[in-house]
């Protein structure tokens, strides 16, 4: 189209429109809705920005379809909060104050998490998606991912029970996740009968493990929980199976989704599991629908289903359903309806409580380069983050 | 007894698989002065150039050619056109290998995607190697090394390209004098170099994870090897490899994963600062 052309259409369309448009007040309420979705896009989580923009998108364009929140359309502003918690703050900063976001939803890490809940102070609905070590309280805060409590409270004693776990290893990255996430392990494997026979954190950097598998090997493990992230638990894990460590301990991943399942290979998932709330391939119609959509929607390249990708779509919604029960899109009066709060997500039928959600928890094991759920708790309880 | 082998076999397999990964940044490096921050990236394209053969469905060792054809191939482009005009300017390959680093691992990106690949192990399962169970691939592996080093330390003593890069690093000036033509032997040897790292990546492949950041792995390492072990010999590679491979393990088995790693730092920190050049100089 040639410029002069493109600015008479355009004025056409705009003089039409000012000629047909409603009464001001029903054209402020029609007004988008900003949101700001807070994704890794670079840095080492890079690898979620794709399918965790694409989910997003797809419930965003989904409650845009169904009318909207509240009757007004969501526009997403997506922002890059991949790199360190100073920068994210700042990618924030810019979509709260400078475009006038007026919610919430991220999904990174738990160091950006506590410097965006330093910065919002509860001015604005924040939703966090991912899975996390549990105990966030701020007020305006509402979660979605999994915390240690639900990940391991059914499954550690039903691996006890039906695949002999007793003798466990813990092993992982060393920062605030793993090690809480173990400490709250400790107590179930107790109660199971078990015993810890090692508990190991390695750097980031690390990527031989020798040492800890002879450890692994010398302790007599049959249970390892694999707490490690991301590259270093693709190393490990292939690493672990190479050294035949398969045949005599499972695996128990809290982490492990389907990107770090493709990295492990399918010579080296022998006997190993996964708890979260979501897998590419659960078996119940909503999770079916959701992954045919995807599919539908952005081909058959596009980036996989996974546990943090899908937490972005369940966060949309979370939104949706806290500003329709509040009837309102302030933090103050999203607090006060949290509480009982519930919808339907492709992970099956959530619950807030504590600003946290109860729902099912899939516990799956790895068939070569795929997860096969072997088990489903219903409605687990996220447990105490509060006070 | 059993502990025993197996942390000597790891030992003995870390100081392999460091000498093999080292050993390209060592000849660039180490005898060229170029500080190749793209050397893990080097690696990184071997573990591709294994990646495609194991998805065309073609026999594994058919990955070695590819990656040494891809390796050279993009070496020689860089050398020509970036490198050759750096020499003698250490700083100024460090700036500009950063930006190449940037520029394969972006490409490989946009090429494979930015998620995790497998390659499979041609030999899977263990055997049993001094009573112990040990990776059979690791085993075949560490023999490979082996006899590579071997030949390569024969051929750069006896061959007469070795005496003349040998003659090239010593003195350049004086090399050209005499009819070495050291424009072409350093543009052969950064080639070698860069395909000995893709060699390195296609035999490591079925180990490690294989995505486009790899490759910043293997670089740190490489160089603390180098640090100590000090430049231009195969005797400094080999003793670097052995003192960082070592400390790690060693220090891993006794205290923890943290405290090896920092072991390898404080090793290399120290040698930095008392004895500059390495345990084998050759000045």
């Amino acid at each position: 189209m040639k410029r002069r052309d493109f600015i008479k259409t355009s004025l056409g369309v705009a003089v039409t429109t000012a000629l047909t448009a409603k009464p001001l007040t029903s054209a402020l309420a029609a007004s988008p809705i900003k949101v700001g979705i807070l994704i890794p896009l670079s840095g080492p989580a890079g690898l979620f920005g794709p399918s965790s923009q694409n989910c997003a998108q797809m419930a965003v364009d989904e409650i845009n379809a169904a009318g909207g929140i509240l009757g007004r359309p969501i526009e997403p502003l997506f922002a890059d909060v991949g790199g360190p918690p100073a920068d994210a703050t700042q990618a924030a900063l810019k979509l709260w104050k400078g475009e006038k976001a007026e919610a919430f939803i991220g999904m990174h890490d738990s160091a950006v998490r506590g410097a965006l809940t330093n910065l919002f102070k509860g001015q604005v609905p924040y939703i966090y998606t991912p899975v996390y070590e549990g105990g966030e309280c701020s007020p305006g805060t509402y979660v979605i991912g999994e915390t240690p409590e639900q990940q391991l409270a059914p499954v550690i004693p039903w691996l006890a029970s039906e695949k002999g776990a007793s003798k466990w290893y813990l092993i992982g990255n060393d920062y605030n996740w793993p090690r809480d996430t173990n400490a709250a392990a400790k107590g179930y494997i107790e109660a199971s009968g078990g015993t810890v026979v090692g508990e190991e954190y390695l750097p980031f950097t690390a990527d031989n493990f020798d040492s800890n598998l002879a450890k692994i090997r010398d302790t007599g493990a049959n249970a390892v929980l694999i707490t490690l992230v991301g590259g270093a638990s693709v190393g490990f894990n292939r690493a672990f199976a190479s050294f035949g460590l398969a045949d005599s301990a499972i695996r128990l991943g809290t982490l492990i989704e389907e990107n770090t399942l493709a990295g492990i290979g399918a010579e080296n998932s022998k006997g190993l599991y996964s708890s979260a709330g979501y897998f590419a391939n659960i078996d119940t119609p909503a999770a079916k629908a959701f992954a045919e959509k995807y599919a539908a929607k952005f081909g058959a390249d596009a980036a996989a289903l996974n546990s943090l990708g899908e937490s972005c779509y369940e966060g949309v919604l979370l939104l949706n359903a806290l500003a329709e029960r509040a009837k309102s899109l302030s933090a103050a009066d999203m607090d006060a309806i949290a509480d009982g709060t519930s919808y339907d997500g492709p992970r099956g039928a959530a619950t807030m409580s504590d600003r946290h959600v109860a729902k099912d928890i899939y516990l799956a094991e790895a068939d070569g380069a795929s997860f096969h759920v072997v088990k489903t708790f219903a409605n687990v309880d996220p447990g105490k983050n509060c006070g | 007894m059993e502990l025993v082998a197996t942390y000597g076999l790891n030992f003995a397999y870390s100081t392999a698989t460091l000498g093999l990964i080292v050993l390209g940044l060592a000849v660039v490096f180490g005898l060229l002065g170029v500080m190749n921050m793209a050397h893990g990236e080097f690696v990184m394209l071997g573990a591709y150039s294994a990646l495609m053969v194991q998805q065309a469905g073609l026999p594994y060792v058919l990955a070695i050619p590819l990656a040494l054809f891809v390796c050279g191939a993009f070496g020689w482009l860089i050398e020509w056109s970036v490198i050759r005009h750096l020499y003698r300017r250490p700083f100024d390959t460090f700036l500009a290998t950063w930006g190449i680093a940037i520029l394969m691992r972006k490409g490989v990106e946009v090429t494979f995607g930015r998620e995790y690949q497998s390659i499979d192990q041609s030999l899977p399962g263990t055997v049993e190697f001094f009573g112990i169970d040990y990776p059979a691939y690791r085993l075949v592996l560490m023999a490979l090394i082996v006899a590579l080093f071997a030949g390569l330390f024969v051929w750069y003593q006896r061959s007469n390209t070795g005496a003349r890069i040998k003659a090239m690093v010593e003195n350049p000036e004086l090399a050209a004098a005499v009819g070495i033509d050291t424009a072409r032997l350093s543009r052969a040897t950064f080639i070698a170099g860069v395909a000995t790292a893709g060699l390195a990546g296609v035999l490591l492949a079925p180990l490690v994870r294989v995505e486009p950041y790899m490759g910043l792995d293997y670089l740190l390492n490489s160089f603390f090897i180098l640090v100590v072990g000090g430049l231009g010999t195969l005797e400094g590679l080999l003793t670097g490899s052995g003192i960082i491979g070592g400390a790690d393990v060693v220090i891993s088995a006794i205290f923890d994963k943290t405290a090896g790693y920092l072991g390898v730092l404080t090793i290399s920190i120290l040698f930095l600062w008392l004895r500059p050049d390495g345990i084998f100089s050759r000045r």
